[in-house]
């Protein structure tokens, strides 16, 4: 797993063969701990059932060598008793049975004291063997007063057969005996008190030998306790005899063991366990049947599983082997599978260069990879074709779109761009947009000045697009012809509509406002079809009054009627298409009459440019970012009032006394424009000395001829003409005089000139068809 | 060679002789003999003179001490072994030492080691024997090897009528039920009662010091001719043997090693933990209210054992106190 995870992300085969392998690693582990789990369980039980097994063999065992005792003392005691008056048969007696019974080391028949009189105080034959020899003795002396001894005190007085506690036989080395005691009675029932004891020595060598070859499991190992708990058989030899299993619990300071050893002295078989040493041990223990000793069995309850360890080892070495060599064959098997897949993206990455046509891998399985490279040709052969067809109309439609942009420049210049568009004309300042919602738009606007009058119009043709931009440029085309040939409103209109609404296959229509405002009398004549209500301003705001009629191009013949008003000095106009009310945010919500109506309101109107790009500032802050829809065109137009205008002339005699008549001509001149009287003298000095000058030079001494002075007020600029007939003289040229010299040295003439040029702001000569004009511009 | 000169030579040669041999003689009398006889086999009974020993006090003391022990079943008793004068010193329970005082063996106290008796009766809780007097009638173990005098003149002192059964050594009667109750040593056969599987709340004690009969137990004792003409050994003998015992109730871990090594070397069976009890027991038993009561022999105390015996008729004659107390040790 650890070799998988850097894998991980590398690959799908990577992946597949984690995510397998992971799968059976999680199935391996759950099925070692169920077979764990169930093992230990039927390992226990076995070990158990083993432990028990032997321990009962060895009890079977022992009890095979323990039980002939039994009998031989049963049977010595019968005999002794029916051979009781022979004292000394009874000595033959332990002679023969220890003859006959190898496996016993000594026998004795311990009587009484003083029972037989003539035996002394103590009679106990006894014959024991030592290195194969017999030797018959008797037991009792003043140095061993056997009456007193457990063989012989316990069964006397518990009145019960004894195995003794086991001892070391101090005669015959060290080899560890026991004996068995069975006390005799006088009847054949077990009344009264006994008057001998038989006792059988032998030698627990066997059953130390037997017990010691007793292994369990690893370490584990059987003893033998004594009915007081001595431990007649241990591993560990300082415990034999030495400790019972109550002094060991005490030295260990384990109260556990203590109770066990109890329960060994109670019971009769048992399981238990306990820590011993820091250990937990298994103790099976069973008693003998015809003595209180206990055989048991002590193991640590670790080694019960110890096979099982080895074999989940190997269970685990095997899998780990498995799993290598299936993550192995897994991931070539997937590898090979998946291997087209790598194919296909590297085909794809070169069709995606453009290259439709690459070799796909190929494919024999007939599966999802089939059907995969299927997918992948027909994708190819479609794009193939698509790409084509995409570059085909590409193109076409950058035709169109280049197309388009001409179109949209064709029809932007024919809208007027000039802004102010007329500015020698003080009575009027305008100003107009139009913005496409695409590149061609069907809205338009237009204006002319002929003969003092201002045409102008807007207008928006239905739908949108190319056709309403024909359309456009058609209408404002016809606007401009039929307006030189007619000018009534209602006239223009109709003839709009006639000329619209023949051949309108495409019923299409236009709304168009039309106004003609005379420049010299503020007197404007208007005719709506159809169209927006233009704002006017004056001194409040509102939509301007109109008869809405029908919109162009939708009844021939339809009668137009036309509106006229005078308009006031400082009057506003502001005409829209209806792309400005019905301007919609993302909500879709209009801009409005009422918004637009309160905006206009409340901008103060310093010119028609300022209006319309606050408002359109407006419109976009409404529309939020959302498309345009419609074409916006606006049109605002301020009428500053009519304008005044002065005209005078005079026709003066070649002689120096008209002079005074100029001086009339200029004094009321001054009063009528209402000029200063010190302006007035400095005009009169100025125009004296022009006059002078044709009288002197271009007319010299020829008194019939005449002399033209014209004076006009055009705006600001007091222009006086002097004309003449006479020969060329301008008097431009001569130099500025030298003022600082005498008068009377001072050239002829040269001062006038000077004077003018002081008292005027311009001074132009000109000569036209032999007449001499000579200008003089003064700024009021 | 002349005569004469052989006769020099032979002169110098014995003279160096007699020196050599005088010399020897002088060192090897510089360290006098004690052989100590405790009265039972090696156990902790008896740790003190062990450690004394392996530690070295009695050689420090100027003195090379023997210890040799009565085997379990030889009948010479350590009496019979110090009137012979095949011991120097034994060890005794006091009462033992007046009954044989009393048979004519002239020994004296040196040193009352115990200072309480460690004497009590033993009944199994299932018996339903809760006070002495429910004894009456029942079989009792008692030592036959002697120290019955004290059990015996407690029980007579109250009337009660016992079945008395004279026990060697082992509790196995007890246990096994051929008894219904059993005189034991606190330090010994009630911790091996113990051992063999019996819980102390299963049994029912009678301790003898809760009956007026708290009678001091083991002594050093010698001949009153080995006072007379070894004082100096004997009191060196006691002060290193005192020493020996501080030594294990300080050291008890240590003194029950030297114990149990003594113990392997005797080939008698025993186990740590049975030796532990007994060290432990054993120097209670010799804790007195004052230190300067240590190894003496009470008067009152000698006095009720002497009574009890008088009782019992085990002796006729009183002793005096001052002939069968002589205390070789210097108390301050």
């Amino acid at each position: 797993m650890i070799i998988m995870v850097p894998m991980f992300n590398k690959s799908l085969s990577s992946r597949i063969v984690f995510y397998v392998l992971s799968l059976c690693v999680v199935l391996f582990l759950i099925s070692l701990m169920v077979f764990y789990a169930s093992s230990k369980q039927q390992l226990e039980e076995m070990t158990y059932q083993y432990a028990e097994e032997v321990t009962q063999k060895t009890v079977l065992q022992t009890e095979q060598f323990l039980s002939p005792v039994v009998k031989l003392a049963e049977q010595a005691g019968w005999l002794c008793k029916q051979m009781l008056n022979q004292p000394d048969s009874i000595t033959m007696l332990t002679l023969k049975m220890a003859a006959n019974n190898p496996e016993i080391k000594g026998m004795a028949v311990a009587f009484e004291p003083s029972f037989y009189s003539q035996k002394g105080y103590y009679f106990s034959p006894y014959t024991y063997r030592q290195d194969d020899r017999l030797i018959t003795m008797q037991l009792g002396s003043e140095n061993y007063e056997y009456f007193y001894i457990d063989w012989y005190q316990i069964p006397m007085h518990t009145g019960s057969a004894y195995w003794s506690e086991p001892y070391y036989d101090t005669g015959g080395g060290d080899a560890l005996m026991t004996t068995y005691s069975l006390p005799l009675y006088r009847g054949a029932a077990a009344e009264g008190k006994p008057f001998a004891i038989v006792k059988i020595d032998v030698a627990l060598d066997w059953l130390t030998e037997n017990v010691s070859s007793l292994k369990i499991l690893e370490t584990g190992y059987a003893t033998v306790l004594s009915g007081n708990g001595i431990f007649v058989t241990h591993p560990n030899e300082a415990l034999i005899m030495n400790q019972s299993i109550f002094s060991y619990a005490s030295e260990l300071n384990n109260a556990e063991l203590r109770e066990i050893g109890r329960s060994m002295q109670r019971k009769k078989s048992g399981f238990v366990s306990s820590t011993l040493k820091g250990v937990e041990r298994m103790i099976y223990f069973t008693r003998l049947p015809s003595s209180d000793w206990t055989i048991a069995v002590i193991f640590p309850k670790s080694e019960i599983y110890l096979p099982l360890r080895s074999i989940t080892l190997i269970l685990v070495v095997v899998l780990l082997v498995g799993l290598a060599l299936l993550s192995i064959i897994i991931s070539r098997i997937v590898k090979q599978q998946l291997n087209p897949l790598g194919k296909f993206a590297a085909a794809v990455h070169i069709i995606a260069e453009g290259n439709f046509n690459v070799a796909l891998p190929g494919i024999k399985t007939n599966d999802e990879m089939k059907g995969l490279h299927d997918a992948f040709e027909s994708m190819q052969h479609k794009l193939d074709h698509y790409i084509r067809s995409l570059t085909e109309t590409t193109s076409l439609k950058e035709k169109i779109e280049s197309e388009l942009r001409i179109a949209r420049e064709i029809q932007m210049s024919m809208i007027p761009k000039t802004f102010p568009p007329f500015p020698s004309r003080k009575e009027i300042d305008q100003f107009a947009v139009l913005i496409p919602a695409r590149e061609v738009g069907g809205d338009l606007y237009d204006y002319y000045i002929n003969e003092n009058k201002l045409y102008f119009i807007i207008g928006d043709v239905s739908g949108k697009g190319i056709p309403s931009s024909l359309l456009m440029a058609v209408t404002r085309s016809l606007f401009r012809s039929i307006s030189q040939y007619l000018t009534d409103a209602a006239a223009i209109m109709s003839g709009l509509n006639s000329m619209l609404a023949q051949n309108n296959d495409s019923n299409m229509f236009v709304t168009l406002f039309l106004g003609i405002l005379d420049l010299e009398t503020g007197n404007m004549s208007y005719c709506n079809a159809g169209h927006n209500p233009p704002l006017i301003t004056t001194d409040t705001t509102r939509f301007f009054p109109v008869i809405p009629n029908l919109p162009l191009g939708i009844m021939d013949g339809f009668e137009f009627k036309k509106q006229e008003m005078q308009l006031n000095d400082n009057t506003r106009f502001l005409l829209y298409t209806d792309g400005i009310t019905e301007a919609e945010n993302v909500q879709q919500q209009l801009y409005g009459d009422e918004r637009l109506l309160q905006f206009v309101e409340g901008t103060t109107f310093e010119s028609p440019q300022a209006l319309i790009e606050a408002l359109l500032e407006d419109v976009q802050l409404h529309v939020d970012g959302a498309e345009q829809s419609d074409d916006m065109t606006m049109l605002a137009l301020l009428f500053k009032g009519v304008q005044q205008k002065y005209e005078k002339s005079i026709k003066l005699k070649n002689e120096i006394e008209q002079i005074a008549l100029l001086q009339d001509f200029i004094e009321v001149t001054g009063e009528e424009l209402g000029l200063e009287s010190s302006l007035v003298m400095k005009l009169n000095l100025a125009l004296e000395e022009a006059v002078s000058n044709v009288i002197l030079y271009a007319y010299p001494r020829l008194p019939d001829k005449e002399i033209i002075v014209s004076v006009t007020l055009k705006t600001n600029d007091l222009i006086f003409t002097v004309t003449d007939t006479g020969v060329p003289f301008d008097p431009t040229l001569n130099e500025n005089p030298d003022i600082h010299l005498p008068a009377t040295e001072r050239p002829v003439g040269g001062l006038g000139i000077f004077l003018i040029r002081q008292i005027m702001n311009e001074v132009t000569y000109s000569r036209i068809h032999d007449i001499n004009v000579f200008t003089m511009k003064k700024r009021l | 060679m002349n005569i004469l000169l052989l006769n020099t030579h032979l002169k110098y040669i014995t003279m160096i002789a007699i020196v050599v041999q005088t010399c020897c003689t002088g060192l090897s009398a510089q360290v006098p003999e004690l052989t100590f006889m405790p009265h039972w086999l090696p156990q902790a009974q008896f740790a003190g003179y062990y450690v004394a020993e392996a530690k070295g006090y009695y050689k420090h003391e100027g003195l090379s001490v023997r210890i040799v022990h009565p085997t379990a079943s030889s009948t010479q008793s350590p009496t019979l072994k110090l009137a012979t004068g095949e011991v120097d010193m034994i060890s005794l329970f006091l009462v033992s030492a007046l009954s044989e005082r009393a048979r004519g063996v002239e020994l004296v106290n040196i040193a009352q080691v115990s200072q309480h008796s460690g004497l009590l009766f033993v009944t199994k809780k299932n018996s339903q024997i809760n006070s002495l007097e429910q004894l009456e009638g029942k079989k009792i173990g008692i030592w036959k090897s002697g120290f019955d005098e004290i059990p015996k003149a407690l029980i007579n002192s109250r009337n009660i009528k016992v079945n008395w059964t004279p026990i060697l050594s082992s509790v196995n009667m007890f246990t096994l039920g051929g008894i219904d109750a059993m005189t034991v040593m606190w330090y010994n056969e009630y911790d091996q009662i113990i051992n063999a599987g019996y819980n102390p709340d299963e049994l029912t004690t009678f301790f003898f010091s809760d009956y007026d009969y708290d009678i001091p137990e083991d002594g050093l004792y010698c001949l009153n001719e080995t006072i007379q003409k070894r004082p100096v050994d004997l009191r060196k003998f006691v002060n290193a043997s005192m020493k020996g015992w501080e030594y294990a109730r300080e050291h008890p871990e240590e003194a029950i090693d030297i114990v149990l090594g003594v113990m392997k070397k005797a080939h008698v069976a025993t186990n740590y933990a049975h030796q532990k009890w007994m060290l432990t027991k054993v120097l209670q038993l010799m804790e007195t209210e004052e230190p300067q009561q240590k190894g003496v022999l009470n008067k009152a105390l000698f006095e009720k054992a002497q009574q009890a015996l008088l009782i019992e008729n085990r002796i006729q004659n009183p002793v005096r106190y001052s002939d069968f107390y002589k205390p070789v040790r210097v108390h301050k």
